[in-house]
């Protein structure tokens, strides 16, 4: 179906999104109602105004723009899960003129379910846990946590989720740079908005300098782009790649530095563990998932729909060969940086660039599937495909999950030495054995979520690797393709890995409190229902995982590879 | 009653299972009562328990203890009811690549994953052996610290154990296979001894790692073995982990001059599969982490490692690399025979240097673990039959070792072989078990672990002649370190009638009546299974038979 921008199927289709910018104008309005009185000039007449001046109690409430950001991205959040299952879901293309804007189909709408699903959990631990300034003694709730600071970290919030939902539909580059661009300034906020902490502030700096840069040199390689193609449409440039020249080469190179450093893919990965060590825990978690998967985004947009080198020039290959090195480089440098660290949100943070590697070797073997070196039916790129989805969308579940355990030890003081998480589950035996899971699920232990996916991806890159190749029963070892040995890279690599996962587990369990730890952990009810929400998804998606593998298929089909 | 009332919830388990599948209506033995019902409960119980305050658990340990118990012995009462064809006629003679018992469930079926259970009797006798030695255990280290949350561990142990040696799906196989380590790396770290932080991340990794590399095997021989229709096949794939349909296919491709999946394909996964099972089982070189958990490791946790947990590398050997790969068997089985031999020497030559009783007893395993790869590497059906029964046998023995140990440890407060002379004077009973089980460990005739020595050497003999002298002299270290440990541990010394200096002037106690109990049911059936081996070895011989024909071709004992 196509509709211009602004018809009524464009209000239909994009209800979801709609719901976010009322939350967000909501947001604006709401918490500054007050008392305020309009003087009519020349006269003693005050109309009441009620914006600005003293708040009401009812919107001066400090919990009041969580509730309010929380119930947005709840009710986007639902309205898309509903539609993706009942079927309901037809492809939308938004146009303008000649030019298509946004598309609707199984993929964006996969993505956009991550995003929201990773933002509302962040949004559901930061509901009351965001002090206005550093307090000592005893005070209320109303003067530790000021509403307007909340606000400010709900506007951002669903900021970031609008953007990420638009890099999500985009099938115009410019259209996807405008919202990575949104999205990506919200963050750098949101990762100094902790700035009781000088460490906060400086990662916060350090995430923009370098993330502005990289969307700099990515801006540059679209703008390249242009100059080549003279379009920046989705499928002019795949249907006009093949006739690019050197140049297009070059731009490709330049795009996937802006795109490299959104996954943290090494070695543009340098910023990543220290915003995440000086960001709050929930936020360092949207990093990790959602942000991650935005990148991975322009990723395949870029690698898999436009420049696959089956309609590329010979040049364009040289991208296989770039993105394999870089794979092995990216899961290992991140593996061993994880081992050394002793800061839990460092080694996640690295834990999770390790992860880049994992998925962009999965991207490899596509490529190497359609390089044509293997003879194999067009469904193992989609099940490659399926298998990053399943990985970005489990991920979620516990990687957030892990950052939210985290969040909670922050709340009671910091969580960046390995010490504040020994004797957790002593402290509170279902938070660490939550902790536990989490990380048994990151370093890929079945049945959990999180073996599942590593399963699917490492499975993907085999298959490809194997292709179609049995032919009456025997087969050499050399004859299978060498992105079989990235399958062997992975797995070396997560052997590795689990030295650091397992570390946490033995602190959690054997070690005995820091001094001032002794208590049982703040309550927070919000924040432990969003660890246990993470919990269950871990659980459930590892046991029961033919559903989601379902909704990763149908999203991969629709990118039409083949 | 509580039996009573666990035998309900198994009723009603076992109602509700199979109605998730669809077709056939049979009882099914294995998916509920062996395997889901101790995993269940201990999980329940573990969830419960650990939410409780120190003081609160100190009082529930006593009814955990006594619940883990009953409903550890749900799961042998069943095992023992199918051996003797109590609850329903089981036909244990089964052909090559046949199953007692199956029942196949689809599982995630995009990519042909289902729960696919069923035995034969190359697992019968090791599932015996697991709910065996559960309760076993249990009342083996009944005064176990922290009863609340050691029980239901061993209790869920158990039951993965059993998954493993059921499991008729490889990627089922590995789930089970990796949820064994969970449990057993709780409890070397929370009821472990001094370094347990170093050995229960040393056991993890270790086995860990060598377990992907298996991974890897299985997911390359899964996208390489032909596509099919069907409903274990997957809906995306197109192909399936059944190991069933696996075996078939391999078998019909193994015939005269073909070889499934090309020789060299076969080299390769082969060695990947094996490097899993050779870690786990484990054999020199890759030994390492077994001395250092077993020592670390509580009694408890010993027996079942011991006992079951190294089998595991063993079973997966016969039932997967080698009924797929023949082949590959055949090049590699003058490799296989030589690291069989290193690990039978390498154990035994450092048990005599040993001073720690307990890293005796685990680097006696590694040895003892030889002798099972030098069966498979014979080729020969007996020796196949014996790799089988050493597994058996030294499921009950190795056991009995780690419990004497543990009761040394208990009440000696050390494990130092030279700081207690004259054990036999403090302690008699204990005296008695500790010469009863080194007396079967180094293969006493009458007792298990002789029938399957000397049906390895038999078997060796065709193979390699005179290399038989080189076990055969193992077998006389082995003599010798035992008798040498029990001449400075059992009999008086130097300093004569004197308590060791552990025990601070103490009298040292004699062992509580559980242990009693549990040492003596290893004992009885040490000597059962010596003096009647066919009561196990005759399903034995029959799946080696059966398997010879299936898989090499050619006929059996």
């Amino acid at each position: 179906m196509e509709t211009e921008v602004f018809s009524t199927e464009f209000w239909q289709a994009f209800a979801p999104e709609m719901v976010l910018v009322v939350g967000l104008v909501l947001l604006f309005i709401i918490p500054n109602l007050g008392e305020a009185k309009f003087r009519v000039p020349l006269t003693k007449v005050r109309i009441p105004w009620l914006f600005g001046g003293r708040r009401f109690k009812s919107t001066g409430s400090p919990a009041l723009p969580g509730m309010l950001g929380t119930a947005t991205l709840f009710v986007a959040l639902g309205m898309m899960v509903i539609e993706t299952i009942d079927g309901g879901l037809s492809t939308t293309t938004v146009t303008s003129g000649d030019v298509t804007l946004l598309q609707i189909d199984a993929f964006s709408r996969f993505f956009e379910i991550i995003f929201l699903a990773a933002i509302l959990m962040a949004s559901m631990a930061s509901l009351d846990r965001v002090p206005a300034h550093t307090f000592k003694g005893n005070k209320s709730l109303e003067e530790m946590y000021d509403n307007r600071r909340q606000a400010d970290l709900y506007i951002l919030m669903l900021t970031t989720a609008l953007g990420m939902c638009m890099v999500a539909l985009s099938q115009d580059l410019f259209v996807l740079f405008v919202g990575l661009e949104l999205a990506s300034l919200a963050t750098y906020i949101l990762v100094a908005f902790h700035k009781e902490s000088k460490a906060g502030a400086e990662s916060g700096v350090k995430y923009f300098i370098v993330g502005s840069v990289a969307s700099g040199i990515g801006l540059y390689g679209l703008s390249l782009l242009y100059l080549e193609f003279g379009s920046l449409q989705l499928s002019t440039l795949s249907a006009n790649w093949a006739d690019g020249s050197i140049l297009a080469t070059i731009a490709l190179g330049l795009v996937l530095v802006g795109f490299g450093f959104k996954v943290s893919a090494a070695p543009f990965h340098f910023a990543a563990p220290d915003a995440y060590a000086g960001a709050n825990s929930p936020i360092a978690g949207v990093l990790a998932t959602a942000s991650k998967a935005m990148g991975m985004i322009g990723l395949i947009r870029i690698l898999l729909v436009i420049a696959l080198p089956d309609t590329g020039t010979d040049g364009s290959a040289i991208w296989i060969y770039t993105l394999a090195t870089l794979s092995v480089v990216t899961m290992t440098w991140g593996n061993i940086a994880a081992l050394g660290s002793t800061n839990p949100k460092r080694m996640l943070a690295y834990s999770s660039v390790a992860h880049a590697g994992y998925m962009m070797a999965a991207l490899t073997a596509v490529g190497a599937w359609h390089w044509g070196h293997v003879e194999a039916p067009a469904d193992y790129a989609e099940a490659i495909v399926a298998a990053i989805l399943f990985h970005l969308f489990v991920l979620v579940a516990f990687k957030l999950g892990a950052f939210l355990v985290l969040g909670l030890l922050e709340m009671e003081g910091g969580a960046s030495r390995l010490s504040a998480l020994s004797g957790l589950a002593r402290r509170d035996p279902l938070i660490g054995t939550s902790m536990f899971i989490f990380m048994l699920a990151l370093a890929g232990v079945p049945p959990l979520a999180g073996f599942m996916s590593k399963f699917l991806v490492i499975a993907s890159i085999v298959s490809t690797s194997v292709g179609d190749q049995w032919v009456n029963g025997s087969i050499s070892f050399s004859d299978l393709h060498w992105v079989w040995w990235l399958a062997l890279a992975m797995f070396i690599n997560s052997a590795i890995s689990v030295f650091y996962y397992l570390r946490i587990g033995v602190v959690m369990f054997l070690d005995i409190p820091e001094e001032g730890r002794r208590k049982p952990l703040p309550y927070g009810a919000s924040i432990r229902m969003a660890i246990w929400i993470c919990l269950v998804a871990t659980i459930i998606l590892g046991l029961s995982a033919d559903t989601l593998i379902d909704m990763c298929y149908r999203a991969a089909e629709s990118l039409k590879l083949a | 009653m509580l039996v009573g009332g666990l035998l309900v919830v198994v009723a009603g388990l076992m109602a509700f299972f199979p109605s998730l599948g669809d077709s056939d209506t049979t009882v099914d033995w294995i998916s509920i009562p062996l395997v889901g019902f101790p995993i269940i409960i201990s999980a329940i119980l573990l969830a419960f328990a650990s939410q409780e305050s120190r003081s609160r658990k100190e009082i529930l340990a006593a009814p955990i203890r006594l619940f883990t118990l009953c409903a550890s012995l749900i799961p042998l009462a069943i095992s023992t009811a199918l051996f003797f064809d109590w609850l329903i006629m089981v036909d244990w003679d089964l052909m090559y690549n046949e199953y007692a018992l199956q029942k196949e469930y689809l599982w995630i079926e995009s990519i042909g994953v289902s729960w696919h259970v069923g035995m034969d009797g190359l697992s019968f006798p090791m599932v015996w052996l697991t709910t065996f030695l559960v309760p076993v255990t249990i009342i083996m280290t009944w005064n176990e610290k922290d009863g609340a949350t050691y029980h239901p561990l061993l209790l869920m142990m158990g039951g993965a154990l059993i998954g493993v040696f059921v499991a008729l799906d490889l990627f089922l196989f590995y789930v089970f296979w990796e949820l064994t380590l969970i449990p057993m790396f709780f409890l070397i770290l929370k009821w472990g001894g001094k370094d347990r932080r170093y050995a229960a991340q040393k056991f993890f990794i270790y086995t860990f790692c060598a377990s992907v590399i298996m991974l890897l095997g299985l997911i390359t021989l899964y996208f390489l073995q032909p596509e099919g229709n069907g409903s274990q096949y997957g809906t995306v794939t197109g192909r399936t982990f059944d190991m069933t349909v696996l075996f078939s296919n391999a078998s019909a491709y193994n015939m005269g001059d073909n070889v499934f999946l090309g020789k060299d394909m076969q080299y390769v996964l082969f060695a990947m599969l094996m490097i899993g099972f050779l870690v786990k089982l484990p054999a020199v070189p890759f030994h390492t982490w077994l001395p250092d958990a077993h020592v670390q490791a509580p009694t408890g946790g010993s027996m079942l490692l011991a006992g079951v947990m190294l089998k595991m590398g063993a079973y997966g050997m016969l039932r997967i690399p080698i009924a797929i790969f023949p082949d590959a068997l055949i090049f590699y089985q003058d490799i296989i025979m030589a690291i069989g031999l290193i690990s039978l020497v390498w154990g035994a030559v450092v048990c005599l240097g040993q001073t720690n009783l307990k890293r005796m007893v685990a680097y006696s395993s590694v040895s003892h673990m030889g002798v099972i790869l030098l069966g498979i590497a014979s080729m020969q059906p007996i020796g196949y039959a014996a790799a089988l029964f050493m597994m058996f046998a030294h499921g009950i023995i190795s056991p009995m070792l780690f419990a004497v140990c543990g009761a040394f440890k208990h009440h000696y407060h050390s494990m130092e072989i030279g700081s207690m002379r004259g054990m036999a004077r403090w302690s008699p009973f204990l005296a008695v078990y500790m010469m009863f089980a080194w007396m079967a460990s180094l293969g006493l005739p009458l007792l298990a672990g002789f029938v399957a020595e000397l049906m390895v050497l038999i078997a060796y003999w065709p193979e390699y002649g005179w290399w038989i002298l080189l076990p055969g002299f193992v077998l006389a270290i082995t003599a010798a370190y035992y008798l040498w440990s029990m001449q400075r541990t059992i009999f008086e010394g130097g300093d004569e009638g004197q308590p060791p200096e552990s025990l601070n002037g103490e009298t040292p106690p004699d062992i509580t009546l559980s242990e009693n109990i549990g040492m003596i049911i290893l004992a009885i059936f040490t000597v059962i299974f010596g003096i009647f081996p066919f009561i196990a070895l005759g399903m034995m011989d029959e799946w080696t038979v059966a398997f010879f024909e299936g898989v090499f071709k050619k006929g059996g004992i």
